[in-house]
């Protein structure tokens, strides 16, 4: 069964007169424990899309389903929960919350998703190990690098252990070297965690670690394949 | 929870430069207000202590028809005297509080000495028991008060001024008796009095009353007003309604210092409704401050706010976190307020500040303060500043708070 649907899913952004359609009539499927990467050009609707499935947005015409359930309709509070609960978020930049240290980001995250009640500051630190950053727990974002933020972030989207990590070119502001370490790093979470991944790129460089292949141009899927 | 407290808190130390200005405007509010009600309540405090030790005691005994005349500012009417019976005087006398009464007669009259005429109250008493109720007699500047049968004239200071007299100098009193014809008394100036109470000072002359119901055609143990003073001024309200209670069958009506003192309860309340206006508009400008400080760093954190939706954060959740930052501005300020107010009101407290210039001021002369004046403690008002002001910035803040929490995620997302 499909953790994710998406059927005929159109979006139109109005600004006054002039309608953007960013996404028109995209169907797709995603299992649990895959790890796609929706990769096109810039302004091909790739935002547009992650936005949608993470329920941080509505779509104009279409359903998606998560687990069955049309997280299209829902209301603000209740997206926000199902956020919290199922959904971890990596963006391309500005993932942190300044005035947090690496450890509180990431234990804020999984205090947020247990509603509040205490954390397990093992399950912080264990993970902040994983993406290599258990020296540098108690650091501030601004006294980090670009690619040690972003592996912070992607401990923030897994701590909580969700069922959907979305990435939205969480490697974009990232030089070639750095890019590898942090998909390598969402590689192996993928396969040890079996976290589904969402993640999007209009990096070729990048296809290499892809395992299924969702490419968009113009708002449309032109091709969606599955590697080995 | 712990987090949004931490991450305003932390927000509030990254912007302390902000946090500081806007809290100190807050902080003037507090040292402002602190102040002008210390010495407001000191003020009030003095003036009804003073009114009451030389003007009018904690009960006043009287018809109601002087109060009428008195009310539109005619001179004292002589017909509105009365003779207090026997069981009366014991009521007043059984009073839960009671410590001492005497009769007053008082009627008006021009003071002549030298080429001048000056219009005075002249106060008839009797010295004995008077002096258990006010406390003249302690204030004699030169030569003594009246004792019981002299004739003569104790005046104030003020007035010895304005006439250049001196105890053994003679005066003249003119007024009109009973029967409506001039009369005069003559004699020697006692003494000289130096009150606290200014008018006293200027416009009130006290004679022995055996000396004046003569002349004035009024029997001997004719009095207008009975003096009664408590032992306590808190209770004054109270038992004044309890004699009125007890006199209804007579044609007397008791009235409390607060009754009487109608001016000053007038000033006091004023005085109240100046010092919160002003104290409005201060925190008028804050509530200002604390808005504008909730939308800039509402303005600087679009992109923690996309975040902390990503996150799962709930609107209210977000609101919180402005919230709590605007209620610690709020709090910075009063605190910082009620440190320099309490330091301001202990200054006050300890060295006062001169109220001779009052007394240039005509106006303020009718009021009974004179020397120095010294501030009140008063507690409760530090910790009702404090409330408000937080208050303040809480309530300021929601507004702001709900619009930048309301910001569609997906802008504040794109935005960076
Ligand atoms: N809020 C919006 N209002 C109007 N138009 C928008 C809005 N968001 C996106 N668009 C437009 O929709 C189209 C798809 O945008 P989207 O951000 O999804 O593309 P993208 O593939 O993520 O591009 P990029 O690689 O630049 O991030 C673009 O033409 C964009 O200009
Ligand atoms: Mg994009």
């Amino acid at each position: 069964m499909a953790l994710l649907t998406l059927k005929d899913v159109s979006k139109i952004y109005k600004q006054g007169d002039i309608e953007v359609h960013a996404l028109k009539g995209v169907n797709l499927d995603v299992a649990e424990g895959e790890f796609t990467t929706v990769f096109g050009p810039s302004g091909c609707g790739k935002t547009t899309m992650l936005n949608l499935i993470g329920a941080l947005d509505r779509p104009t015409s279409g359903h998606l389903l998560f687990n069955d359930k049309d997280i299209g309709t829902m209301s603000k509070n209740e997206q926000a929960l199902h956020r919290r609960r199922n959904i971890g978020f990596i963006f391309q930049s500005h993932n942190l919350i300044p005035v947090l240290t690496a450890f509180e980001n990431v234990e804020f995250a999984l205090q947020i998703a247990g509603d509040g009640k205490g954390s397990n500051s093992d399950r912080v630190q264990n993970i902040l190990e994983q993406v290599g950053l258990g020296t540098m727990m108690h650091r501030r974002p601004n006294a980090l690098s670009g690619g040690q933020m972003q592996r912070i972030a992607v401990a923030r989207a897994l701590v909580k252990e969700p069922k959907l990590v979305l990435a939205d070119e969480p490697t974009a502001n990232l030089d070639s070297e750095t890019s590898k370490e942090v998909l390598e790093i969402m590689v192996r979470m993928n396969r040890e965690l079996k976290t589904t991944f969402v993640f999007s790129t209009h990096d070729p460089m990048v296809m290499e670690y892809a395992k299924r292949v969702v490419e968009i141009r113009d708002g449309e899927i032109a091709r969606d394949e599955r590697k080995g | 929870m712990m987090y949004l407290i931490r991450i305003a808190l932390r927000n509030l130390l990254r912007r302390r430069s902000r946090t500081l200005v806007i809290g100190s405007i807050l902080a003037i509010a507090v040292v402002f207000f602190l102040l002008i009600e210390s010495v407001m309540v000191a003020m009030m405090d003095l003036s009804f202590k003073n009114a009451i030790d030389f003007e009018t005691p904690h009960i006043e005994v009287s018809r109601q028809g002087l109060i009428d005349e008195e009310a539109k500012g005619n001179v004292v009417p002589l017909e509105e005297t009365f003779s207090i019976s026997n069981s009366t005087e014991e009521t007043i006398a059984g009073l839960a509080d009671y410590q001492a009464a005497t009769p007053v007669l008082d009627f008006s009259a021009d003071f002549i000495a030298g080429r001048y005429t000056f219009p005075v109250l002249v106060r008839s008493i009797e010295p004995d028991s008077f002096s258990q109720v006010f406390y003249h007699d302690q204030y004699v500047q030169t030569g003594a008060f009246l004792e019981t049968g002299q004739s003569g004239v104790v005046i104030g200071e003020r007035l010895a001024q304005f006439f250049d007299l001196d105890v053994g100098d003679y005066f003249t009193l003119r007024f009109r008796d009973r029967q409506g014809s001039f009369n005069t008394m003559e004699g020697e100036v006692r003494g000289i009095l130096a009150t606290p109470h200014p008018d006293m000072n200027l416009r009130t002359v006290f004679v022995a009353r055996e000396a004046a119901a003569s002349r004035l055609g009024l029997a001997n143990d004719a009095a207008n007003r009975w003096m009664v003073r408590l032992t306590q001024r808190g209770s004054a309200p109270e038992q004044s309604q309890e004699l009125q209670a007890s006199l209804s069958n007579s044609q007397l009506v008791a009235r409390s210092y607060r009754e009487a003192a109608e001016f000053l309860v007038a000033v006091e309340a004023w005085g109240y409704i100046e010092t919160y206006f002003i104290l409005a508009l201060f925190l008028l400008v804050g509530a200002v401050g604390i808005v504008a400080a909730v939308i800039l760093s509402a303005l600087e954190r679009v992109s923690e706010i996309g975040i902390m939706k990503a996150m799962g954060l709930r609107e209210n959740e977000i609101v919180r976190v402005f919230v709590i930052e605007a209620g610690g501005i709020g709090l910075v300020g009063g605190l910082i307020g009620c440190i320099l107010g309490a330091l301001s009101v202990g200054l006050f407290v300890i060295y006062g500040f001169d109220m001779s210039f009052f007394l240039d001021i005509d106006a303020m002369s009718a009021f009974p303060l004179q020397g120095r004046l010294y501030g009140a403690w008063n507690t409760s008002s530090f910790f009702f500043i404090l409330a408000v002001v937080v208050a303040i910035a809480l309530l300021s803040s929601l507004l702001p708070a709900y619009t930048a929490a309301k910001k569609d995620p997906i802008e504040a997302i794109r935005r960076r």
